[in-house]
């Protein structure tokens, strides 16, 4: 058996290998490329980016409608949280609000631009309703839907955890000194959860200026960085430097967010203990919260279902009756439901070593002496930086000509990379939640480290590890941005097939399509989530 | 305890058996064509189901870009490109030889109509023309047009779509018919009111317009007319009108890409698609393109009419510069 010290080491360098080489070098290589023209290294590359209307124009386009889209979505997000966490609402109105919020989060974002397109369009469900547009949905207004959609599961998400922690009985301590309800807001909700409110803005910012889908399905002639940075690789005349120029300038304000971000760490608060207290009843806020949050689980549900009514129908919107014809068709052609097993494939890989280098990462992390073990803290907050296009084109940069081009495996990593800080993370909380003694005590018993790993550690991370896997599956299952620069005919993948449907505006094979990763991601969740849930449960009752 | 260890290196061997699986699939086939298009879905179906008929079913994938997506690619990549055989546009074709030699010779006996070159055989000729939904114009109140200058009417705001000319190559049509009619000062005001009526209407593919005057998004449209002869045939409230300034011609080629040596295969599949998938393809994009071949009275347009000189990627450009002045 190999000395405790050894095999560490043994682990820990395909590690650093592997993120030295698909995340460090490929940076560096397309920052490299930014500066270069011909053989000559200058600036001016920069110098012509910003000179460039287009680009001037596209970025402070992007700009602009992220920063509305995270304004509206926090504030949307922080009351749905609100109405769960300090409401008396009904428990299915809490539980529906959890599900029906999260639900558009197992889609592609391409999706839900074409989704919008069908309920807002000048045929779409929603205007034949009303029976007149309501307003143009493509360009602004359908980015700032599209990215609220698209980011409010995240922000609620946060919130929520966040809320959980915050310790009720103030609430009761700030009654009984006769508060005002809104210093009674202020000090017991709005400021513990300051912090958290400007993290899930800047989240939401950064996802929505980096996200490539939405512009791509319903931006219209507005142009945004996403599409720029697309246009300059893969429109139809190619200028690399100038995308290696945009990769970097969309880089900034994610690099900026991230250092806020840990600014605002400092606001976060810290109760030693949260402590349940009951809620005190109150009619109308409880009333006023109940309507807003069905109001706005029906209005997802409702967009979203043209993708389940479309797809079924003869001919929309000419003929309205129900048909399974495109279903059976997309079934009959080889070509989708070969790009569907493509996207299991990369899903499942994905997942399976995802969790392996995470879980590995935040093991030596968290519980060994190691040297050097803080740097895969920086590589996680790295890959929590950088941008899934950004990521994919600088693989571009890097890996074009080698053999990895065109392969499954070159897709995997970008998606391991590009999604590692959520699991590495999720990991190492719990491996630190754990009794740090169980090391010593299992090598006074004569039991190697890789054992102990084995027959203790695993066991109790298990749920983690389920919950690590579903991350990592759903998103390599949607994510677009991250891949559209490297994928090949042979590796198409489901959510890039669908940009490709685009161009021939096939728009009930890509609601099929959507609905294949709706229920492959649905049937995962819910596995994971089941497997999670009864371990608890058996672990409960055995204790 | 047992069981977890069980678990473990459960998973761990499926992984291993799932990589092996897509290592072995990506090995067996290394001998497939792949062939790269600018097609519309209809040319790609038509090529698909004579390949298949002929027995190459499985020995070829075919993957579909934008013209302008493709034509980067084919600039940007030359041999280096992942694609054996490449349809394309002609003139982008014809470009992409000249600056990169990327495609072999594929001469043979045919005798295409325009001059013919040794390194990509012609497979159809579209026609582009204006189409209208009747219905929705009824609706609307909106009088039947005659020229493209009579979409500029401001009647028509949110109402017309067409073709991006920096993405499709029917788009194209469109610009060349403004530009000869009214020449680069009067065409420049043309489009430029054309751009502002199509609002977001303008698409990055030939086939957009089509759809979106079928489902009533639209008004009226411009595309090949033979999308929308498809259409009224099937019985849509559609129309086809050619426009005085002109219906102009594009033809699109198919073309092999040097890979040294291994390109027989990818030779028999192009020539395939070149002789068997042609009457497939006449029948779709009824222009004549052989010495032969007949087209049905209807698909003759009223006002055909061609650009002065060949047409090559240089003249696109200066067209799309054209089209991005307008836009401004």
């Amino acid at each position: 058996m190999l000395k405790t010290d050894k095999m560490m080491k043994l682990i820990f360098l395909p590690i650093l290998l592997f993120l030295l080489f698909f995340l460090i070098v490929p940076l560096i290589y397309m920052f490299w490329q930014s500066f270069k023209i011909g053989n000559v290294i200058t600036i001016q590359n920069y110098i012509d980016a910003l000179k460039n209307v287009e680009i001037r124009d596209a970025f402070f386009n992007s700009f602009k409608v992220s920063f509305v889209a995270s304004a509206i979505t926090t504030i949307l997000a922080f009351l749905l949280a609100y109405a769960v966490h300090f409401t008396t609402m009904h428990r299915h109105t809490k539980k529906l609000v959890q599900i029906g919020i999260t639900l558009p989060m197992l889609l592609p974002t391409i999706t839900y631009g074409f989704v919008l397109i069908y309920a807002f369009g000048n045929q779409g469900i929603l205007t034949r309703l009303v029976g007149q547009p309501l307003f143009t949905i493509y360009g602004y207004n359908g980015l700032v839907i599209g990215y609220i959609l698209y980011t409010l599961p995240v922000a609620f998400i946060l919130m929520q955890n966040s809320m959980q922690y915050i310790d009720k009985r103030f609430l009761l301590v700030s009654m009984l000194m006769h508060d005002r309800p809104l210093r009674r807001f202020y000090h017991t909700v709005f400021r513990p959860m300051l912090g958290t409110i400007g993290g899930a803005f800047i989240l939401t910012f950064i996802l929505s200026f980096t996200d490539f889908g939405i512009p791509a399905s319903v931006g219209g002639n507005y142009r945004v960085i996403a599409t720029e940075l697309y246009q300059a690789m893969l429109g139809s005349i190619v200028h690399f430097e100038r995308g290696a120029v945009i990769s970097v300038l969309m880089l900034v304000p994610a690099i900026l967010g991230v250092v806020m971000l840990t600014v605002l760490e400092r606001f976060n608060f810290q109760y030693k203990q949260a402590g349940r207290s009951e809620l005190v009843k109150h009619r109308l806020r409880d009333a006023l919260f109940t309507g807003y949050s069905i109001l706005s689980v029906t209005v997802v549900l409702i967009i979203f279902s043209t993708m389940f009514i479309v797809p079924f129908t003869k001919g929309y919107p000419y003929d309205f009756s129900f048909t399974f014809e495109h279903v059976q068709n997309v079934l009959a052609e080889k070509d989708l439901t070969k790009v569907y097993v493509n996207s299991l494939i990369v899903a499942v890989l994905t997942a399976v070593l995802g969790v392996v280098i995470t879980f590995m990462s935040a093991l030596l992390n968290a519980r060994t002496p190691l040297k050097g073990r803080k740097s895969l803290d920086i590589a996680s907050m790295i890959t929590n930086t950088v941008p899934g296009m950004v990521l994919g084109l600088s693989y571009l940069f890097f890996f074009n000509g080698s053999s990895l081009k065109g392969t499954f495996l070159i897709i995997i990593a970008c998606n391991i990379v590009h999604f590692f800080t959520t699991p590495y993370l999720m990991a190492k909380n719990s491996l630190q939640k754990m009794d740090p003694t169980w090391e010593v005590t299992a090598e006074l018993l004569k039991d190697s480290w890789l054992k102990t790993v084995i027959r203790i550690i695993l066991p109790n991370i298990r749920s983690t590890i389920y919950q690590m896997f579903s991350y990592y599956f759903l998103n390599a299952m949607v994510t677009v941005s991250g891949v559209i620069f490297l994928v090949s005919t042979k590796t198409m993948l489901v959510s890039t097939r669908i940009k490709e449907l685009q161009h021939f505006a096939k728009y009930t094979d890509i609601f099929v399509l959507s609905i294949f990763i709706l229920c492959t991601n649905l049937i995962v969740k819910l596995g994971c989530d089941y497997i999670t849930a009864h371990k608890e449960k058996v672990e409960e009752i055995s204790k | 305890m047992k069981k977890s260890t069980v678990m473990m290196l459960g998973t761990v061997s499926a992984a291993a058996i799932v990589l092996a699986a897509c290592g072995g699939a990506e090995a067996g086939s290394k001998d497939q064509v792949i062939i790269y298009s600018n097609a519309d879905d209809e040319a790609i179906e038509v090529m698909e189901s004579t390949l298949d008929d002929k027995g190459y079913k499985g020995k070829y994938l075919i993957q579909s870009f934008g013209t302008s997506e493709l034509g980067g690619k084919m600039m940007a990549e030359g041999t280096d490109i992942e694609a054996d055989v490449v349809t394309m546009a002609s003139y982008f074709i014809e470009s992409a030889q000249t600056s990169k030699s990327m495609f072999v010779d594929i001469s043979s006996d045919l005798k295409p109509l325009d001059g013919s070159v040794t390194y990509a055989l012609p497979i159809l000729g579209n026609v582009g023309s204006i189409f209208i939904n009747t219905d929705v114009l009824q609706q609307k109140g909106l009088p039947v047009p005659k020229t493209i200058k009579d979409l500029t009417d401001p009647a028509f705001k949110d109402l017309v779509s067409f073709p991006n000319i920096m993405d499709s190559s029917t788009g194209w049509l469109l610009v060349q018919a403004i530009i000869k009619e009214y020449g680069e000062q009067e065409g420049q005001k043309v489009l430029a009111d054309l751009i502002k009526n199509a609002g977001p209407h303008i698409e990055s593919s030939g086939s957009g317009p089509i759809k979106k005057v079928k489902t009533g998004e639209v008004a009226v449209g411009f595309g090949l007319r033979i999308q929308a002869i498809d259409a009224k045939n099937e019985g849509l409230p559609i129309d086809y009108i050619d426009p005085t300034e002109g219906n102009f011609t594009l033809t699109e080629s198919v073309a092999v890409v040097d890979k040294e040596g291994d390109e027989t295969l990818a030779k028999e599949i192009a020539k395939a698609i070149a002789t068997e998938a042609r009457s497939g393809l006449l029948e779709q994009y009824p222009v004549a393109l052989y010495e032969g071949e007949q087209v049905k009275a209807e698909h003759v347009p009223a006002y055909l009419k061609k650009w002065d000189t060949t047409l090559t990627v240089d003249l696109l450009e200066k067209h799309q510069a054209f089209f991005k002045e307008a836009q401004k």
